[in-house]
């Protein structure tokens, strides 16, 4: 059973008000949307918690309104696009986050090398406009079709793929220009 | 030459109609821009690989359980509690069984010479703006609903699976944030179904009235007759006749013309190709021959996607026009 088939089982006893179901549906997405939110803040973790928390909290309180036949996947990334943009607002810009957050998840061998790399996608990707860097950040983070984005991010699917293509192309041409850098340093 | 640099993420990701994608591969064997740009993509799809999934921190479920409401956070009772729990449920239930049931209300707040005043309001209450007067009404947990000056709206239900207003006259600006088909706007001339969106919507004493989306999709329905309006566009609403033909604002002034006069000709002749958002509606509106010739200039201005057929399309087949609309939508 997967990901998905567990969150159709467990929100109708959410909408119940079951809090062991929501502690479920809770573990299920909780580090998708945490990742999303920490990359998209430049690795700050405070306020990648604190939108994962604004996120699990709306969830919560109006889980009554969402029907079943509705996509459950569209409706959470809605909300964190929304949360993440609100946030956006509410916070300065995203300032440089702790590189030892990447590392003290991979502690496996060429951890070094693959930390460094992560670390300046992670610098690259802080640099796009955020309509760019939430669209490449949801693609990557979950099996999201370009319809459910398209919901998810409030514009049509052609959308959708212009943003991807230039956010990805972006990201590529600002990694060239870090790593032409340091090699000039 | 037509470039495809847009279209090159969802070509890499396979997400491109059959037709589209043949396109693009086509085009790519022999346009050196959009090799290079392709190779661009395909490279910053690559680095994002680089990125590992990070873990919630374990401490962050204690936050959001202690920010839970009470109600939500207390179903395991000690067992000392009880017979306490016990009595107080008996009497929760005489009460629920006895008062009449609690319907949900929404808040209101209006605006008058700088002064607000708050309230709430419930099913089958009226609200009502002056020339010097406007209103904002919290839709539940979904949303907004922005009352302009001169405006008449009447609450019609509240509940978690409907959210539904009656607008008799006056303009609103809705803005929502929930599944589709939960926020519904009746107005004398059909009702605009939210499919996860925000808009605006005018109505006339008459009738008549305007939508117009800014975000999402409205679905306008009237008597068996849609039209679906995606962001960027706007359908007028004709006076006890339902909703028009949709068309996106930046279209050509002849265009808006034309379909105001319901003039085939000059309306296929100035359709451009995200025009065929038009096109696609008309398809369904007008007789057999007409509908031949729009058939041909949908097909002039963008191939037609495989399981698509003529003569699926002339008799109105609704899997067939389905397909093609989301095909369409691509280009939308």
């Amino acid at each position: 059973m997967n990901d998905r088939e567990v969150s159709r089982e467990v929100i109708e006893a959410c909408r119940a008000g079951d809090r062991d179901a929501f502690r479920a549906l809770y573990e299920i997405h909780k580090d998708r949307v945490y990742s999303i939110a920490f990359y998209f803040f430049n690795g700050n973790s405070e306020i990648a918690a604190d939108v994962t928390q604004q996120v699990f909290l709306k969830l919560m309180t109006s889980i009554g309104q969402f029907r079943g036949d509705a996509d459950f996947s569209t409706w959470l990334y809605r909300m964190v696009v929304n949360t993440c943009v609100d946030s956006a607002r509410k916070y300065k810009p995203a300032s440089e986050g702790s590189l030892e957050t990447l590392a003290a998840h991979d502690d496996h061998e060429g951890a070094y090398a693959r930390t460094q790399a992560a670390n300046s996608v992670r610098a690259a990707l802080s640099t796009l406009p955020p309509k760019f860097r939430i669209a490449v950040l949801l693609r990557y983070f979950d099996d999201l079709s370009y319809e459910q984005m398209a919901e998810a991010l409030h514009c049509s699917m052609g959308t959708v793929a212009s943003r991807l293509s230039r956010g990805h192309k972006l990201l590529a041409e600002r990694l060239k220009s870090m790593v032409e850098g340091k090699g000039r340093s | 030459m037509r470039h495809i640099a847009s279209q090159l993420a969802a070509h890499i990701d396979g997400r491109l109609a059959p037709a589209l994608s043949q396109q693009a591969a086509e085009h790519l064997r022999t346009c050196e821009r959009c090799q290079a740009e392709y190779g661009a993509v395909k490279q910053g799809m690559e680095w994002m690989d680089s990125l590992p999934l990070i873990e919630a921190p374990a401490s962050l479920w204690t936050s959001i359980e202690s920010g839970l409401p009470h109600h939500q956070a207390t179903r395991r009772i000690p067992w000392a509690w009880l017979a306490t729990a016990a009595a107080a449920m008996f009497a929760f239930a005489a009460y629920w069984l006895l008062a009449p049931a609690k319907v949900p209300t929404w808040e209101v707040a209006r605006i008058e010479d700088s002064t607000q005043r708050t309230s709430r309001i419930a099913p089958g209450q009226w609200i009502e703006t002056s020339a010097r007067s406007r209103a904002t009404i919290k839709v539940g947990a979904i949303g907004s609903l922005d009352l302009k000056p001169n405006t008449r709206l009447e609450v019609v239900a509240t509940q978690p699976g409907e959210h539904r207003v009656a607008l008799a006259h006056g303009e609103i600006h809705a803005s929502i944030s929930a599944p589709p088909r939960l926020f519904f706007v009746d107005t004398p001339s059909g009702t605009a179904i939210d499919l996860g969106c925000e808009y605006d919507l005018k109505a006339a004493d008459d009738g008549s009235g305007l939508l117009q989306v800014s975000k999402g999709w409205v679905q306008f329905e009237w008597n068996g007759l849609e039209s679906l309006v995606p962001a960027g566009a706007s359908c007028q609403i004709r006076a006890h006749a339902g909703p028009g033909i949709p068309y996106f604002d930046d279209a050509p002034e002849g265009l808006r013309l034309a379909l105001d006069q319901g003039a085939l000709g000059a309306i296929l002749a100035s359709s451009r190709v995200r025009d065929t958002l038009s096109l696609w509606h008309l398809l369904s509106r007008v007789d057999v021959d007409a509908r031949s010739r729009v058939f041909d200039r949908i097909v002039a201005l963008t191939p037609l996607p495989g399981g698509v057929s003529r003569e699926k399309v002339l008799k109105l087949d609704p899997a067939t026009l389905k397909r093609w609309r989301e095909d369409l939508a691509w280009i939308w």
